[in-house]
C-alpha cells in the first residue's frame, strides 16, 4: 500500500480502534475481572516470594521482594492487555462472515489489528495504574530504583504490538485448521515459560535461557519486566530494538499469511 | 430406586453420545487433547524451574506440587469432559435457554451440564494421570485413595461451578463474574497450601473452594488416612448436595426465554 493510500486509510483504522476501545470500556465487568485477576496473581506470587526469601535465599542480583513483585506486575500487564483477536478471526472464518468483510474499503487484517490495538490501549490504560497500585500495596512501595519503570511503559506498548501481531497470525491459521485455540495455548505458554512471565530469566538454568534468547518471548515479557530491577537505559534500548525487529518479522509473516488465506478463500469460496 | 437407575442410564447415554460426538472429528479431538497436554506441561515447567532454584517452598517439594497438579488436572478434566455444560449454565439461565430441558422427563441440571463436553479435558486427564503415575500415586496400595481424591476434586469443582453459575437465577449479568470465581477456584487450587494462611484459609474453603478441589484431595494422596478419606468423601457429597439445592431453589425463579427450540 502506498504512503498516500495508507494516509487516506489511517482515519478509518483510527475510527475502528476508537470504536473497539469504547466497546471494551462498555464491558466493564470483563475489565474488572482482569483487574481482579491481576491482583490475585500478584498476591499469590507475593506469598511465594515471601516464603522463598524468608529462607534468606538470594534470587536475582539487585532484586529483592519488592523488585520481584514489580517485575511480575509489569509482565502480567503486558500479557493481560492483549485481546484474544484470534477468536474473532476464527469466528469470521468459520461463519463465512469474512467474505462480506473483505469487500469493505479497509483491509480485513488491518481492521482486526486496529480493533485489537484499540482494545489493547484501553486495557493498558486500566491495567497499568491498577497493577501499579497492587504492586505498591503488596511490595510495600516502589522498587529500590524506580527510574527503570519509566522505560517499562514504552516497552510494554511495543511488546503489546508484537503480541497483537502474533495473535492475529494465529487467528489466520483458522483458514487451515478447525480450531485455533490449541495453537494459541502453546504460543501463550511459550510466552509464559520462555518469556519469564512469573520468574525472571535470571533464575533459569543457562541452557534454557540460551534457548529462550532465540525466541521473541524474552523481548516481549522479560524485557519490559526487568526494568523493575533498576535504571538500565542500555538494556531498555536493546529490548526496544529487539521488539522492533520481531514486530517487523511478525508483520511480514502476517502479510504473507494474509495473502495465502485470501488465495485459499478465492479458491474454496467463503 | 428404579428412577435413580434410570437417571444413571440416561447420564451414561449422554456421556457416550458426547464421546462419540467428540471422536467424530478425530483430528480436532486429538489436536485439542494433545495441545492441552503440552499446555499443562508448559505451565508445570514453571514450578519445575522454581523448585530447581529453591528446593522447598513452605515445606513443599516438587513431588508434592506434582501430586497436587495431578489430582487437580485429572479432576478438572473429568469435570469438563463429563459436565462440560457447567461453564455455560449462567448464560443458559439468563437467556431463558432451559426451556427445552424443562419439558424432558430427566433432571434439568443433568440435561444442561452433561449435554456438553470439552475435548481438551481429555488432555487434562492424560496430563493428570501421567503426573500421578510419576508421583507414585497409582501404586495398587494407594490407587483407591487416589481415585477418591480425584473424584472428590472433580465433584467439588463441578458443584462449585453449578453454585456460582446458578446465581444467575437471582442476579442479571452473572456470566462473567461466575466464570471468574470459578476460574479463581482452579487458579488457587494449583498452588501449594502453605502459601495461604490465616484469614485466607476461610475464603479457600468457602467462596473459592480451592481447599476442597486441590489441597484436601492432594493431602489424601500425599498422606492417605481414613480421616482424610472421610473428609474428601464428605466434601464431595456436601458440595454436590448444596449445588443441587441451590439450582433447585433457583429454578423456581426461572423465567422462560419463550424460544422455539428442540432437543434431540
Amino acid at each position: 500500500m502506498s504512503r498516500f493510500r495508507l494516509g487516506r486509510a489511517a482515519p478509518k483504522y483510527f475510527a475502528l480502534a476508537r470504536a473497539s476501545a469504547r466497546r471494551a470500556w462498555a464491558e466493564r465487568a470483563v475489565l474488572a475481572g482482569r483487574v481482579v485477576f491481576l491482583g490475585v496473581i500478584l498476591f499469590i506470587f507475593s506469598r511465594v516470594w515471601d516464603t522463598v526469601l524468608a529462607r534468606g535465599e538470594v534470587t536475582v542480583s539487585g532484586a529483592g521482594r519488592a523488585e520481584l513483585i514489580w517485575y511480575l506486575a509489569v509482565t502480567e500487564i503486558c500479557v493481560l492487555s492483549v485481546p484474544l483477536t484470534f477468536l474473532a478471526i476464527e469466528a469470521d472464518v468459520r461463519s463465512g462472515d469474512i467474505a462480506s468483510r473483505l469487500v469493505r474499503p479497509v483491509s480485513y487484517v488491518g481492521a482486526m489489528l486496529a480493533e485489537a490495538l484499540g482494545e489493547t490501549s484501553l486495557r493498558l490504560l486500566v491495567l497499568g495504574p491498577a497493577g501499579a497500585l497492587f504492586a505498591i500495596g503488596l511490595a510495600g512501595g516502589w522498587p529500590a530504583d524506580p527510574r527503570g519503570l519509566a522505560f517499562a511503559v514504552p516497552l510494554g506498548v511495543l511488546a503489546s504490538l508484537l503480541a497483537v501481531l502474533s495473535t492475529a497470525a494465529i487467528g489466520l491459521s483458522a483458514f487451515w485448521i478447525v480450531d485455533t485455540s490449541p495453537v494459541y495455548w502453546i504460543w501463550q505458554k511459550l510466552a509464559f515459560v520462555l518469556g519469564g512471565l512469573l520468574l525472571p530469566l535470571e533464575l533459569y538454568p543457562d541452557w534454557l535461557r540460551a534457548i529462550a534468547r532465540f525466541s521473541p518471548f524474552p523481548a516481549m515479557v522479560w524485557g519490559p519486566g526487568r526494568m523493575a530491577f533498576g535504571y538500565a537505559p542500555a538494556a531498555a534500548l536493546e529490548t526496544a530494538l529487539e521488539l522492533l525487529v520481531w514486530s517487523a518479522l511478525a508483520a511480514a509473516g502476517l502479510a504473507w499469511l494474509s495473502r495465502r488465506a485470501r488465495l485459499r478463500l478465492t479458491v474454496n469460496g467463503g | 430406586m428404579t428412577r435413580f437407575s434410570g437417571t444413571l442410564r440416561f447420564a451414561r447415554a449422554l456421556v457416550a453420545m458426547n464421546l462419540r460426538g467428540s471422536l467424530a472429528l478425530r483430528g480436532a479431538f486429538l489436536l485439542q487433547a494433545a495441545f492441552m497436554v503440552l499446555n499443562n506441561l508448559a505451565f508445570f515447567s514453571i514450578w519445575w524451574l522454581l523448585f530447581e532454584r529453591f528446593p522447598e517452598i513452605g515445606g513443599w517439594r516438587l513431588h508434592d506440587v506434582l501430586t497436587l497438579f495431578g489430582v487437580v488436572a485429572t479432576g478438572y478434566g473429568c469435570s469438563v469432559v463429563f459436565a462440560g455444560g457447567v461453564g455455560h449454565l449462567a448464560r443458559a439461565i439468563s437467556e431463558g435457554d432451559l426451556d427445552s430441558a424443562l419439558v424432558q422427563p430427566k433432571p434439568v441440571l443433568l440435561h444442561v451440564v452433561a449435554a456438553r463436553t470439552n475435548a481438551s479435558g481429555w488432555g487434562d486427564i492424560a496430563t493428570g494421570v501421567g503426573m500421578l503415575w510419576i508421583a507414585g500415586a497409582l501404586a495398587p496400595v494407594q490407587l483407591g485413595f487416589t481415585a477418591l481424591a480425584v473424584a472428590s476434586s472433580g465433584c467439588v469443582f463441578t458443584a462449585s461451578g453449578v453454585i456460582v453459575q446458578s446465581l444467575a437465577f437471582w442476579v442479571d449479568g452473572m456470566e462473567t463474574l461466575a466464570r471468574q470465581i470459578w476460574e479463581f477456584t482452579l487458579t488457587f487450587s494449583l498452588y501449594p497450601r502453605p502459601l495461604f494462611s490465616g484469614e485466607l484459609s476461610f475464603l479457600l474453603y468457602t467462596i473459592v473452594p480451592a481447599g476442597f478441589v486441590g489441597f484436601l484431595p492432594a493431602e489424601l494422596v500425599r498422606a492417605p488416612s481414613a480421616l482424610l478419606a472421610a473428609a474428601a468423601l464428605g466434601s464431595a457429597i456436601g458440595w454436590t448436595l448444596l449445588a443441587l439445592a441451590v439450582f433447585r431453589f433457583g429454578l423456581r425463579r426461572y423465567a422462560s426465554g419463550n424460544r422455539i427450540g428442540a432437543r434431540t
